[in-house]
């Protein structure tokens, strides 16, 4: 069984990755768009907030600094598909490359601590609440906010025209929704909040690492799709709560998969332990489709 | 009201598979005009439509609609002077939104969109109202996919859609071409009712004759790109679909080989 301490750590780390989760959500599942700029994005916002951070400006205009850095990468990705009709896929991946080499002129190394800097948890410590608590609440209730925010937005009018672009470009243009704008915009909203998601990472964690990215894409997907497995397709709001139960049920099952000395594995076999569990979580469906029928 | 002059579109200019898809069509149509347009495959029907809707640019000539120039916009750009519905009835709407957010969706056509609450219950009560109209249960359905209804549904609501919004035209490209007969007659029905109830400024491409010559107060056939038969009033009341086989060979000289001109 897992420890107090990795349990509530898992359910930490899983709430950061509800960010990189909802934001996935929003390229891939409303707006259509395969967006592997996610692992350029995460450790962009976790690299602007380090920085940041540690030449003493305040964390939270420092983790609004990386939502900004996260919107622009999401802007190049969107403007080489939209204006050069670049491949989306392809553009994404050109657009993380590039961020490989930009968070390493960000940081100018490839890692950067943090561990006696003020974070946005420092003055939340010292209430009286033990600290392994405390990081998962307060990272709780910004994904709370997040995912009210996100889904009040998908429900107007701005975000129906975006829930549109994805579901039907054609019959959009024919509505007048710039789509373009919307890929735009779209691609801008999901990179801040995976920079966010990054920010506040570096923050829990006390480091920021240029490495941090590598695979951010398949554990934003896995989260989707075991919330969409939990849940199923009913409404936006029950799809973004799914994102974040699929996340914190992520890291749960990594952390009992990595625990459990039955299975003999090690920190090093994460990513294929990752690689298995999506797959699992995407064939599920399948054979429950097939079991109906 | 819709006035084209001198319209040429070319597909492919310069390359071996050039084709002149349109050669100088002139065509005003009155405000509240309900105008059919027949052709076989390759007349230039669509891209006729195509040019309306912003879909295809003119290479020459000018459109305008209402007031306003359009040549050079973009179908978003001039969605609010333009409703469309489309022949396939899945094109015409989002699948995986609900009925009330693609007509929520289509009450904003051409219009900016804010971060208001897309359904509120005064827009919520009109839709269902609009719906209930359609005599299908729909209203019942509000909350459904769209991608659980029939062809045919789905046309109807789309029909609702486009007129949500105001509009200086209302475009249908063979819409009840994919829905069995039965539901086609509902549709054409509605159809017009809907254009004369509101006025509706209309062209209807089909691939019927029939249709063309019920419905709507004028009839234009389109061949290889150009207008060649422009029918209203008393000579077009007298005119059967036989007539217009032989109308169309005689002014072609050329024996009408397109079945599918015939069928209907």
């Amino acid at each position: 069984m897992l420890s107090q301490i990795a349990f509530w750590g898992a359910v930490e780390l899983g709430l950061v990755f509800a960010f990189v989760a909802i934001g996935v959500f929003l390229a891939f599942r409303v707006l259509d768009f395969p967006d592997l700029t996610v692992d350029g994005s995460f450790p962009l916002g976790a690299a602007v907030a380090a920085v940041l951070i540690t030449v003493g400006i305040n964390p939270w205009i420092a983790a609004f600094a990386a939502m900004l850095a996260g919107a622009a990468a999401g802007t190049v990705t969107a403007f080489l598909n939209v204006r050069f009709r670049i491949l989306n896929l392809l553009a994404s991946i050109l657009t993380m490359i590039a961020l490989f080499s930009v968070n390493l002129r960000v940081m100018g190394k490839p890692n950067v601590a943090l561990i006696n800097a003020d974070t946005m948890l420092s003055p939340f410590f010292g209430l009286g609440m033990r600290e392994v608590y405390v990081r998962p609440l307060f990272v709780g209730v910004l994904v709370v906010i997040a995912v009210i925010a996100v889904w009040r937005f998908l429900e107007s009018d701005a975000g129906l025209a975006m829930r549109a672009t994805g579901a039907n470009p054609h019959m959009s243009r024919a509505q007048g929704i710039d789509t373009s704008w919307q890929v735009y915009l779209g691609l801008a909203l999901s990179n801040a909040l995976v920079a966010l998601g990054g920010a506040l990472f570096a923050q829990t964690n006390g480091f920021a690492d240029v490495t941090s990215g590598v695979g951010t894409i398949v554990v934003g997907l896995a989260a989707v799709i075991i919330g969409e497995t939990l849940f199923g397709a009913r409404g936006i709001l029950l799809a973004l709560i799914g994102c974040v139960v699929g996340s914190i049920l992520y890291r749960i099952a990594i952390q009992l998969a990595l625990s459990t000395d039955a299975l003999g594995l090690k920190a090093s076999d994460l990513n294929l332990v990752t690689a298995v569990l999506v797959a699992v979580a995407l064939v599920l469906p399948r054979l429950r489709r097939g079991a109906s029928s | 009201m819709i006035d084209l002059s001198n319209i040429h579109v070319t597909f492919g200019k310069g390359t071996p598979l050039q084709k002149d898809a349109l050669k100088g069509v002139n065509l005003t149509i009155e405000e509240g005009s309900f105008v059919t347009v027949i052709g076989s495959n390759g007349a230039g029907k669509s891209t006729l439509l195509g040019v309306l809707a912003g879909d295809v640019l003119a290479n020459e000539g000018k459109v305008m609609i209402g007031k306003t120039d359009v040549t050079r916009k973009s179908t978003s750009a001039r969605a609010g002077l333009v409703a469309r519905v489309f022949q396939d009835p899945l094109a015409g709407s989002c699948g995986s939104l609900s009925i009330e957010e693609n007509l929520a969706l289509a009450a904003r056509r051409g219009e900016r969109r804010g971060l208001r609450s897309a359904l509120g219950p005064r827009r919520r009560e009109l839709f269902r109202e609009r719906v209930a109209e359609l005599n299908l249960g729909l209203e019942n359905r509000m909350k459904d996919r769209m991608d659980l209804l029939s062809g045919g549904q789905r046309q109807a609501v789309s029909l609702v859609m486009a007129t949500l919004a105001g509009s200086e035209v209302l475009l249908l490209d063979e819409h009840t071409a994919a829905l069995d007969p039965g539901m086609a007659e509902f549709i054409m029905k509605l159809t017009q009712r809907v254009v004369s109830e509101r006025k509706l400024t209309t062209l209807m491409v089909t691939h019927s004759m029939r249709q063309a010559l019920d419905f709507g107060h004028r009839t234009i056939m389109l061949h290889g790109g150009e207008i060649i038969l422009d029918v209203s009033g008393d000579s077009r009341k007298d005119l059967q679909v036989e007539d217009l086989i032989a109308m169309f060979r005689k002014m072609r000289g050329e024996t009408l080989d397109d079945d599918a001109l015939l069928i209907g």
